[in-house]
């Protein structure tokens, strides 16, 4: 095979037993890769009622056929699981050099099956797989481990671990590798923490075969020199990474503010891009083969809040900062900072935290309870319950099981903003409605990446939607989700694919990916066979929901979206209007009244059961 | 291009208003040093257009697809008449997450 390798890791962490299987070039075409490949895997062989945290979950880490190749970001993996914190489908994307490190050493995916009984990780070298003792390592956060596990691996090896929160199943708790990158939400590491699988450690030097390898280096050669190109006219991601994006989303009046109670942010400018360039930014910092570079390598020298890292980016810096009224952008990102260390989501902390601070202003939550006084703006607590929630200490061990859970608990779920109990991203969906038919749609719950229609509603890429109107929006939140899945199961990069490899029109077409994804791996995909296969991975991942028992009742929003218009800014008195967008997108997705696919739409996939 | 910049622009007895430009990510390094707290409070001749204003600052609002304007955090064209009292925005054109 080309792109792909064709080989499937599957390891058995009870039986203690490794096999490596082939793949199906069938199967591996009409899923791409990746995240269709894993959850073609997970409906054959798991019961999707499967309780996330018990040995029969299966963890999948997936890599792409570009991964590991001249593309460029083509340094992506995506963690599948069945989510502890939704019951729903966990895809969690990550990028960084570990996915490559695991390419490399031969495996399209790794499928973690079973539990230790003792804390394991798995040592994964040129195509020898090693499952190692790692009691010595439990406990330790995530820069400690991968020191210790550099020493005693290989110091080129690259590391995917979990910290603290994963150990002790916390339900927001991420999978870090290569330190500070992280495949964050649907709390895929309690389920590496419930398999006693401490880490992941992979070094490879098998360079990845190649269909069409001169079309391969001069296709991506010229996208590089494109970027290279508007890089130099002056990039906002390089400059900025993402952290000037509270600017835009402030102006418009959909920046998550004090628990999504507005969308305007009085201290925006306080925590913005600039600031975090000005004070702490040491430089920007790219995954492997990217040429954006949107990382931020920063050092915060402040006596409270001094500290080392990467970030934080946009979504840190909206769920840490604005949604919990904090506009120190030290102490935010002395957050993200502690996150990435304990192995935590930044969006479902911060966004758990202003859930929090909502119920103890309004008296339903009290100071015996949390364990002290918990008003927004409060920047220390902030800090103090992240460390509580990663040790599952006090009120963390409430906080520790998110915020749909923790509001429940209160007896106000309606204040727990989520979608399928997954916290929501930093775009307030009054404000941006095609967000908000996303995060009511998406198979993971409330996700900006699982189909980014923000890139048209606030972006204004590749061309400008107005961001209040409902028409036309369930034909684009359906295609940007099948285009998101087609590039995260192909191992890319959002950022430079959605730019550079589609067309810069309305219609968003996949024209360049297609040809870099055929030069590849020689597949003959045409641009409308590669949109169906998305269309056949997002189908799919949406069957596995209803056998996991979720139903049309769970494609919602939280009641303040739906019910409590925004109080002000440019969205002022708006809401969103789902029930008039959600049976057409039902419609335009061959899905019944009860958004299940139809046995014509399934045949049509080739999905038919 | 060179900005052509805003003196010289409010000749004789035009008639003039008054708005508030705010310019962000790498366009915040055409802000003038008198802008406070991100947001540039300017007297520019009554009907001007957001593109105008824009290039006068040294924005590339020509261009089409490279800027993103906003007036009162509202998406609009680069031809866009601006009224007194408008908070006029504009950023790049490229995404984040």
């Amino acid at each position: 095979m080309f792109g792909w390798r064709g080989r499937v890791l599957r390891v058995d962490l009870t039986d203690e037993t490794i096999a490596v299987e082939s793949v199906d070039p069938q199967m591996a075409r009409d899923f791409i890769g990746g995240r269709g490949w894993a959850i073609k895997y997970l409906y054959d062989e798991m019961d999707p009622k499967v309780d996330p945290l018990a040995p029969d979950n299966k963890l999948i880490f997936a890599t792409g056929p570009l991964t590991a190749t001249p593309a460029p970001t083509g340094n992506r993996y995506m963690v599948i699981t069945k989510s502890p914190l939704t019951g729903a489908l966990s895809c969690s994307n990550s990028g960084g050099t570990f996915p490559t490190q695991m390419k490399q050493a031969g495996f399209d995916l790794l499928i973690i099956e079973g539990a230790a009984k003792q804390p394991v990780y798995l040592w994964v070298h040129d195509g020898e797989v090693e499952i190692r003792p790692a009691q010595h390592l439990w406990g330790k956060n995530v820069p400690q481990t991968e020191v210790m596990l550099l020493a005693e691996t290989d110091p080129k090896a690259k590391v995917a671990c979990i910290g603290p929160a994963g150990e002790r199943l916390v339900k927001i708790a991420a999978i870090m590798n290569d330190k500070h990158r992280a495949a964050a939400r649907s709390g895929v590491g309690a389920v590496m923490g419930s398999k006693k699988l401490k880490a992941v450690v992979a070094r490879g030097t098998k360079k990845v075969a190649l269909a069409r390898p001169d079309e391969m280096r001069e296709l991506s050669g010229q996208v590089r020199a494109e970027v290279n190109r508007d890089v130099k006219k002056g990039s906002a991601l390089r400059e900025y990474g993402t952290a000037y994006v509270p600017e835009v989303t402030n102006e418009m009046g959909i920046l998550p503010t004090r628990n999504f109670q507005t969308g305007r942010f009085e201290g925006t400018e306080k925590i913005s891009g600039h600031v975090l360039k000005k004070k702490y930014l040491r430089r920007p910092k790219a995954c492997y083969g990217c040429p954006i570079a949107c990382g931020r390598d920063t050092e915060v020298d402040d006596p409270k809040y001094g500290g080392e890292g990467e970030g934080p980016e946009y979504e840190t810096i909206a769920a840490l900062g604005s949604s919990c009224g904090i506009d120190n952008l030290a102490a935010v990102t002395k957050a993200n900072y502690l996150c990435n260390e304990l192995g935590l989501d930044t969006i479902s902390m911060g966004v758990t935290i202003s859930c929090a601070m909502e119920m103890f202003e309004k008296g339903i939550l009290t100071e015996s309870e949390a364990g002290r006084v918990l008003r927004f703006g409060d920047a220390d607590a902030v800090i103090a319950l992240i460390e509580a929630t990663a040790y599952r200490r006090g009120f963390g061990d409430a906080l520790a099981e998110g915020s749909h859970r923790l509001a429940s608990k209160y007896g106000h779920p309606e204040l727990s903003i989520t979608a399928k109990k997954l916290e929501l991203p930093g775009y307030d969906p009054r404000g941006s409605k095609g967000m908000g038919l996303l995060y009511a749609t998406s198979n993971i719950g409330a996700s900006h990446m699982a189909g980014d229609v923000a890139y048209m509603e606030v972006f204004g890429v590749p061309e400008k939607l107005d961001p209040l109107a409902i028409e036309g929006k369930p034909a684009y939140t359906k295609h940007f989700e099948d285009i998101f899945a087609i590039v995260d199961a192909a191992g890319l990069c959002v950022f430079l694919a959605i730019r550079y490899l589609f067309d810069q029109d309305r219609r968003v077409n996949p024209t360049r990916l297609t040809a870099l994804l055929n030069h590849a791996t020689g597949a003959g995909y045409t641009v409308s066979s590669l949109l169906e296969a998305g269309d056949r991975i997002y189908t799919l991942e949406r069957m596995f929901l209803l056998g996991a028992g979720l139903t049309k009742s769970d494609d919602t929003l939280p009641r303040r979206m739906l019910e409590e218009p925004l109080p002000e800014g440019p969205a002022k008195g708006h809401i969103v209007e789902l029930d008039q967008m959600l049976p057409e997108f039902y419609r335009l997705r061959g899905w019944d009244e009860d958004g299940v696919p139809t046995n014509a739409k399934r045949a049509e996939l080739g999905l038919a059961c | 291009m060179r900005p052509v910049g805003m003196e010289g622009w409010l000749e004789g007895a035009l008639p003039v208003m008054q708005i508030r430009v705010k310019l962000f990510a790498t366009f915040r390094e055409h802000l003038p040093p008198e802008a406070e707290g991100g947001v540039y409070e300017v007297t520019v001749p009554a009907g001007s257009r957001a593109g105008e204003v824009l290039l006068r600052l040294g924005v590339p609002a020509g261009t089409p697809g490279v800027v993103v304007i906003m007036i009162d955090g509202r998406h609009c064209p680069a031809d866009r008449i601006l009224q007194e009292g408008d908070v006029l925005s504009a950023f790049p054109a490229i995404a984040g997450g």
